[in-house]
């Protein structure tokens, strides 16, 4: 019998440490416009702009984050590289928020493609991509 | 008779109310953050929370209830309770433009009297004078505790539920009223202040109508610094509920001795001041949260003080957590009247009001519990928590037990088992 539990917790843990691990990752950076001012970031005002806590990015001018859909590899990369937080985590953490009517999450877009677009536009929007599709457009603030 | 027809309606709800969980996990697996809306749809969002729960209690002479409006729970009603945890929300909120907003929180779970009637739990327009300061006018839960204003959402917390300890403690629940919001920002530190004015009825079980919360008042710091939350918090109200008056009246009928007692412990328009002081550390690995809190309601109801610890560490999609709480009861008896020298008549019907006044004294709640559990994120906005708590209970104490019986020996030792699924959409 105790033999079996070890077995049980062994396999548990075998478990938890492999879906910690997942898959192989693409290299996520966060990215501003290019006509945006705001030049770096750390990971700290980061997690403060993705999570609605801070509305301004340190210069002063207005930040509004934009999020790939949620289960994406990109956004769930993102935000263990970020915040250190799990897809799980966060959505609790915004549960939290939405729950007491404080706000609602980023709006979010499909893909990397269509959040390049949207942030090359408009110098008060942020957000991430895969490092390999950075170009002129985009200005990387956090590598 | 009345009671067999409760529970039997009782029951049924509940098993309405899984339906209705198990209808809503089944309909909503990915629908969120659809892409194509119009401006009309992206004007309103629409999302929702719910727990499936089932809990054990070792004691079958009293009920374990999570919180003091609720009918019954796990113990001497059932032996595995789902009306403890089980509950089902659904929330709009309606964004009118960047400066006007309004939400609407309905929730079912089991009521003061057994049933599962939804009620609105949230319902207040929000202005935003400026990206940093608003006001909210309507019903809103207080932000008097780090998770008592979601504290009906498993989802966003690592326990089956907070610990009973501490979040016992408030007897009001919403505020109808309003309360003022600002935030602000300096360097990293985000700091957000509310302060709140209001009134609240909540109804209380076993036919002791309503507890009515007036001229209610709070404030609220919550100060933010990378992983790093500290929360202090006041709040007061004028408390009254009329369903102990008689028996204080008669205490009254004592001449000076019995007016003085029952001006002590009736709960006519009594102050009642709650102080909080919480902090947590949230590395997204390690979790450590802790909470303090003195509550005194200057009635029957009682003074007491109450503290948990509480450490998590994430392991993958699981995170084991464990808990140390206690309350304690500050004065929970009282000789009450002198009886000498009194007619016979006079101090048998005295002896008896004071027994009835130590019988609700020790009713306020002393007690510790050592909890352990993980919480597993099993699937996309799914969690399944398994916790189990070993609870002793103070000498002469029910501790937050509530249908005590007749057989009950206070002070001993209660274990519960507790199983949920928390669901957010």
């Amino acid at each position: 019998m105790a033999r079996l539990n070890r077995f049980g917790w062994c396999a548990q843990v075998g478990l938890a440490l492999s879906l910690a691990i997942g898959p192989a990752r693409a290299d996520v950076v966060a990215v501003v416009s290019a006509k945006s001012l705001v030049t770096t970031l750390t990971k700290a005002q980061l997690t403060d702009i993705f999570l609605g806590k801070a509305n301004r990015f340190p210069n002063g001018t207005p930040a509004v984050p934009i999020d790939q859909t949620e289960g994406s590899v990109a956004r769930n990369e993102f935000y263990e590289k970020v915040a250190g937080k799990s897809a799980a985590q966060i959505k609790a953490f915004w549960s939290k928020i939405i729950f007491t009517g404080r706000g609602q999450p980023p709006k979010e877009v499909a893909d990397s493609l269509e959040m390049k677009k949207r942030i090359s536009e408009n110098p008060s929007t942020i957000g991430y991509i895969e490092q390999n599709l950075v170009d002129d457009s985009v200005k990387v603030v956090l590598q | 008779m009345q009671s067999q027809i409760t529970r039997s309606r009782t029951s049924r709800a509940s098993f309405t109310l899984y339906a209705l969980c198990l209808a809503a996990i089944l309909w909503y697996p990915d629908t969120a953050g659809a892409d194509s809306e119009d401006a009309v749809a992206s004007m309103f969002s629409f999302s929702g929370f719910g727990t499936l729960g089932v809990v054990h209690s070792s004691e079958d002479q009293a009920d374990f209830s999570a919180n003091i409006f609720q009918a019954n729970g796990a113990g001497y009603t059932r032996q595995w309770s789902p009306d403890v945890d089980s509950r089902i929300g659904a929330q709009v909120v309606a964004t009118v433009s960047a400066k006007l907003s309004a939400v609407l929180q309905i929730v079912s779970e089991q009521n003061f009297d057994g049933t599962y009637w939804p009620h609105v739990e949230w319902a207040n327009i929000q202005y935003h004078f400026t990206p940093d300061f608003s006001v909210r006018l309507g019903r809103s839960i207080l932000p008097g505790f780090l998770f008592s204003d979601t504290r009906l959402v498993g989802y966003t917390y690592p326990w089956v539920r907070p610990p009973v300890e501490l979040y016992s403690l408030i007897p009001v629940d919403a505020n109808d009223g309003i309360d003022i919001l600002y935030h602000l920002q300096v360097g990293d530190l985000v700091d957000r202040i509310q302060g709140n004015f209001g009134y609240s009825n909540s109804q209380v079980p076993n036919n002791r109508g309503t507890s009515r919360g007036r001229n209610s008042w709070g404030f609220t710091n919550t100060a933010e610094y990378g992983p790093v939350t500290l929360l202090l918090s006041f709040q007061a109200s004028h408390l009254t509920d009329t369903a102990s008056d008689p028996f204080f009246d008669a205490f009254r009928q004592f001449g000076p001795q019995g007016i003085a007692i029952a001006n002590q412990y009736d709960n006519d328009d009594k102050l009642i001041e709650i102080e909080d002081v919480g902090a947590s550390y949230d590395s997204g690995r390690w979790l450590v949260v802790s909470e303090w809190s003195h509550a005194n309601t200057h009635s029957f109801l009682g003074d007491q003080t109450a503290w948990y610890g509480s450490s998590g560490y994430r392991l993958g999609k699981f995170m084991p957590y464990l808990t140390y709480a206690e309350v304690r009861a500050i004065g929970n008896s009282n000789p009450g009247l002198n009886l000498m020298g009194l007619p016979p008549g006079a101090a048998e019907f005295g002896a008896g009001l004071n027994a009835g006044l130590n019988t609700l004294l020790e009713a306020i709640a002393d007690q510790k519990t050592v909890s352990a559990g993980t919480r597993w994120d099993f699937a996309k906005n799914v969690d399944l928590k398994l916790q189990v708590d070993h609870t002793r209970l103070g000498a002469g104490s029910s501790g937050t037990l509530i249908n005590v019986q007749p057989g009950f020996i206070p002070g001993g030792t209660v274990n519960l088992f507790s199983a949920a699924i928390d669901f957010v959409w």
